[in-house]
């Protein structure tokens, strides 16, 4: 097997994740979020929903940051979000972060993309070793 | 199909929605065990406590609150029964920095109850209540204001302070009230105090607490620029949204109202004094030095800082008033609280406790200061013998010295301590004071009077 196309640290990630089919998105490495300009999930892949433990159709089309992952909800990562599209400019950051799957704490990494003009952005979730 | 695989399916979607119940619980739920060791946490506990402690990787609870209430793994480890609520509702404040608000949505308040479970498990339930305190701050705001109003008061000043307490602008209500000018400007509130009546941890207390309850309403002595003195009621509040007082003014982030209610003071101080005075002596009774002494300390379990306890006892009462009768005792308690209460800053709490024991609460003051002052009693108690009708009665007095720290549970523990410590100055000869920092204190050779507040 050849090695993955896109790791969690590709650069410029965000506008091939875009051209990306859902099963493209299915075989990354690590959990994609993707949602729209009103927040509202429209992106998820496989992984991040096996360690979430919650399958898509609970997720898609649902708010992200009160609905799905309300401990993004502050102004480490959904005002990162917030100030990037009141300023229409680039969002490409990678933050230490502590997510609740199935209520263990576990440190991740998460990569937060947001390009002006595209619909959609995304949080990119990689476990911490 | 089975109707077995039907069943498994049940169960998975039945697993999948609790999880997601818990996912979306609007409010922060945590197992721990009792070392503060996270086993179990949801997504709002994690969105509330990932702010205060981004390097804690929330292992530990009690790790990612250390900021901001250090105090929880020591209420946990101190609570003794098997199970039962640890605390219920406590709220922690998290900030009051301006810088800190522009930041939207950011908690200011939590509140956090802690339930025990067994001898090692917890459960924490954490919740945002920043607009619950608000809201009620307003509401306390509005009685207040129009407590103020509708008491009938002739004049007041409005003073904005900063954050840091220190008056932000001049107005001619300040000039008309203090007579101080506009050079007033920049100095910390306490310039309305006569020396010794606060001090700068007591300031802070009060802009705190002005904080987190909306207002702080306190009666004392106050002082004006021409260093005349009248008894003062200020209420501090928080402004809800920073702003200046008036146009022009710069920001404030409180707002002060001092008024001078020397009148009605007069009017209501005897009432006062049967319920919070010592009948013979006049300086306070138990009931007001325990109700003074356990807020300090309250304020110092939110705000550390050193706090100390002398316990004074007059030697040999018993054979002066077979010698003089008990009005010659009663003068000696009378002459001794007076020293007592000359001695001691308006910050202090001065009580007689009862018999020939009085208690002195020194705030912000460790036991090397607390040794120095009670010295100084004892040395010019030997100087200045009482006097009744004529008869000088020479006496002397015995001190213990107690500070308070984090092995003394509460004000008993602490009473205990000094009292244990007069107990030694009696054994070893009375006339003297004892308790901590006797070995390493040497006495100044000639105290001055009110040396400057160990500060």
């Amino acid at each position: 097997m050849s090695a993955p196309l896109f790791s969690f640290d590709t650069p410029g990630l965000g506008p091939q994740l875009a051209a990306m089919s859902d099963a493209e998105l299915d075989s990354l490495e690590f959990g994609v979020i993707g949602f729209d300009a009103d927040t509202t999930v429209c992106r998820y892949n496989k992984l991040e929903s096996t360690e979430a433990g919650l399958s898509p159709q609970r997720v898609l089309n649902q708010p992200l940051f009160t609905n799905v992952a309300p401990c993004m909800n502050n102004f480490m990562v959904a005002q990162r979000f917030e100030d990037a599209a009141d300023q229409g400019s680039l969002l490409d950051a990678t933050i230490d972060y502590v997510l609740t799957l199935r209520m263990r704490p576990v440190k991740v990494a998460l990569r937060l993309i947001a390009v002006p003009g595209a619909a959609v952005r995304y949080v990119l979730v990689r476990r911490q070793k | 199909m089975s109707a077995g695989a039907d069943a498994d399916a049940d169960i998975v979607a039945e697993h999948e929605a609790l999880i997601q119940f818990l996912y979306l619980a609007p409010v922060g739920l945590v197992q721990a065990g009792m070392d503060g060791a996270i086993a179990m946490i949801n997504p709002i506990s994690a969105q509330l406590l990932m702010p205060l402690a981004p390097q804690a990787c929330l292992n530990n609870l009690f790790d990612a609150l250390e900021g901001v209430a250090p105090e929880l793994r020591h209420l946990c480890a101190a609570f003794a029964p098997p199970s039962g609520m640890i605390c219920e509702g406590r709220q922690i404040v998290l900030r009051q920095d301006s810088r800190d608000r522009l930041k939207r949505g950011t908690p200011e308040v939590l509140s956090i109850s802690l339930l025990k479970l067994d001898a090692g498990r917890l459960m924490a339930v954490i919740a945002d209540i920043t607009e619950q305190v608000r809201r009620e701050r307003q509401l306390k705001h509005t009685d207040a204001w129009l407590n103020a109003i509708l008491t009938n008061i002739s004049d007041y000043a409005l003073v904005g302070l900063d954050q840091d307490g220190q008056i932000s602008a001049w107005n001619e209500t300040i000039g008309r009230v203090t007579r101080f000018g506009p050079d007033v400007v920049g100095q910390p509130y306490s310039v309305f105090f006569p020396d010794g009546a606060t001090t700068d941890a007591r300031q802070f207390d009060r802009l705190r607490e002005a904080f987190a309850d909306g207002w702080n309403l306190e009666e004392g002595p106050r002082q004006r620029a021409d260093g005349t003195q009248f008894w003062g009621s200020a209420m501090i509040s928080p402004l809800p949204e920073r702003g200046a007082l008036k146009e022009g003014e710069p920001d404030s982030a409180y707002c002060m109202i001092l008024r001078d209610i020397s009148d009605k003071h007069a009017a209501s101080a005897s009432v006062r004094s049967a319920t919070y005075s010592d009948h013979l002596t006049g300086v306070s009774n138990r009931r007001a030095f325990f109700d003074a002494a356990n807020q300090e300390l309250e304020r110092r379990r939110v705000s550390p800082r050193a706090t100390s306890l002398v316990v004074f006892d007059a030697d040999h009462l018993k054979a002066l008033n077979e010698q003089y009768g008990t009005a010659g005792g009663d003068q000696v308690l009378r002459e001794l609280a007076a020293l007592l209460r000359a001695t001691f800053r308006d910050v202090d709490v001065v009580a007689r406790m009862g018999g020939k024991q009085f208690a002195v609460l020194l705030p912000s003051t460790d036991s090397a200061g607390a040794f120095a002052f009670a010295e100084r009693v004892r040395a010019q108690v030997t100087a200045r013998p009482a006097t009744l009708k004529g008869t000088t009665i020479a006496y002397t007095v015995s001190a213990g010295v107690a500070e308070m720290d984090d092995a003394t549970s509460d004000l008993a523990a602490l009473m205990a301590r000094a009292e244990h410590a007069v107990r030694q100055a009696k054994l070893d000869g009375r006339n003297r004071v004892a308790g901590q920092a006797a070995p390493h204190f040497n006495p100044p050779a000639a105290p001055p009077p009110h040396a400057a507040s160990p500060l």
